[in-house]
């Protein structure tokens, strides 16, 4: 009985150490890579490194929590408690979730399926700069006032398959 | 502009983080990070890897579809229409911070001067976007080898060619010939008989070039010269991927 009080206790605080490593795998990147703040070329690293292994991180410490969870909850008589871990296992998912989340396109909403137009039918003024391409004897346009806010453009032209950046 | 094949595979692209206020791109196929301006992949499992650079121009509007009739043009979406940036973009954006400098007045170089961008031939220069603007006609060197860079009949639009008339030695001696008090993006009927319409001589073969870089009548006709590579940049970000860059001084 002494063991499984040990055990019963030491559950939520096992969840303290997953949050701080799911939210750490969020926050560091936004930190370090977000606009108007200059970038050090080893923080940029290592923001990058922890972006490509957080997938793993992320699965793992969502994986510790809803098993610890599970276990807790039929072994942990009072209420509250088990409502305390919950919360605490809810935290660590949303953390992982929100990784998944690229808050670039959410402030620069991407054109996912770019439409070509005829040059008669373009709301686009003759003084309006665009970056043009001409490949395989197809002539592509794209106006830089809207590629201001998209910023990339996946396009194939003359079936080349490149990518529009500004 | 890059192609997106690479290491065998054909790449999408999403927006997705920013240095030094150059971005990074994502590729959904390796979930490798991209440097925008140089193409590099800066992490993930194609680490090291280059997209190829695409040739590409940065014209008026009026000018390209002067040029390319039968060209199209990416539809804007209405949903963010008011997000797209306004008239005056340019002018605010000059206003606006930057997280580098690399001011240097002695040369006129302020963190958003903008200016054309050349990476060739073993080196980097950077050519003020309005000193090329109001001479029309620069002459110049990028490392060992001879540029021009020539202004549009619209008088916004800006092409760079290698100076030298292929399979001709010597130098082409080229100079102007356009009327440039006519010179204006929205005058139509100009464009379009300027668009392919010689501007410029040279003093060599006595051939007429149009803005393409084609000989049009002379003993070079049929001949194009070779297109170089220019960005539109600002000083701080095509400084800071460019240390070694010179900086053209217009002449007095």
């Amino acid at each position: 009985m002494e063991g499984s009080s040990r055990r019963t206790v030491a559950y939520p605080w096992f969840l303290i150490p997953l949050g701080v490593v799911s939210f750490a795998a969020l926050a560091y990147p936004l930190y370090v890579i977000r606009p108007f703040r200059h970038q050090g070329p080893r923080e940029l690293a290592a923001a990058l490194e922890v972006i490509q292994v957080r997938p793993s991180i992320e699965l793992a410490c969502v994986i510790f929590a809803l098993i610890g969870l599970v276990w807790y909850w039929q072994v942990q008589p009072l209420v509250s408690r088990r409502r305390l871990a919950a919360a605490g296992a809810f935290l660590v998912c949303t953390f992982a979730i929100l990784t998944r989340v690229n808050i670039f396109e959410l402030m620069f909403h991407p054109d996912t399926h770019p439409e070509f137009i005829p040059i008669q039918q373009a709301k686009v003024d003759p003084e309006d700069m665009v970056m043009t391409v001409k490949l395989g004897g197809m002539s592509h346009a794209y106006p830089i006032r809207s590629m201001g806010y998209h910023h990339v453009i996946n396009d194939v032209v003359g079936r080349e398959p490149i990518v529009a950046t500004y | 502009m890059w192609t997106r094949e690479s290491g065998g595979l054909v790449l999408t692209f999403h927006l997705a983080g920013i240095n030094n206020q150059n971005f990074l791109m994502r590729d959904d196929q390796t979930g490798s990070y991209w440097q925008q301006i140089t193409g590099e992949a800066v992490s993930g499992p194609l680490r090291g890897r280059r997209l190829t650079l695409v040739a590409s121009d940065e014209l008026s509007f009026g000018l390209w579809s002067a040029e390319e009739p039968g060209g199209t043009v990416l539809k804007t979406l209405p949903q963010y229409a008011s997000d797209y940036e306004k008239k005056d973009w340019e002018a605010k954006m000059k206003k606006k911070r930057t997280v580098l400098s690399f001011a240097d007045p002695a040369r006129g170089l302020e963190p958003r001067t903008l200016l054309l961008g050349i990476q060739a031939f073993g080196a980097s220069r950077a050519f003020p976007y309005d000193a090329v603007i109001q001479e029309k006609l620069v002459l110049d060197r990028v490392g060992e080898e001879p540029v021009l860079l020539v202004v549009g009949p619209d008088g916004e639009s800006v092409r760079v060619f290698r100076d030298q008339i292929p399979g001709a030695s010597g130098h082409p001696a080229f100079y102007r010939t356009l009327d440039d008090k006519q010179s204006h993006p929205r005058d139509a009927a100009w464009l379009k008989q300027a668009s392919r319409a010689p501007m410029l001589m040279d003093a060599a073969t006595g051939s007429e070039w149009n803005f393409q870089g084609c000989a049009v009548s002379g003993k070079a006709t049929g001949l194009c010269l070779e297109p170089i590579e220019a960005i539109k940049d600002y000083w701080f970000d095509w400084r800071n991927y460019n240390p070694k860059t010179t900086v053209y001084i217009r002449r007095p």
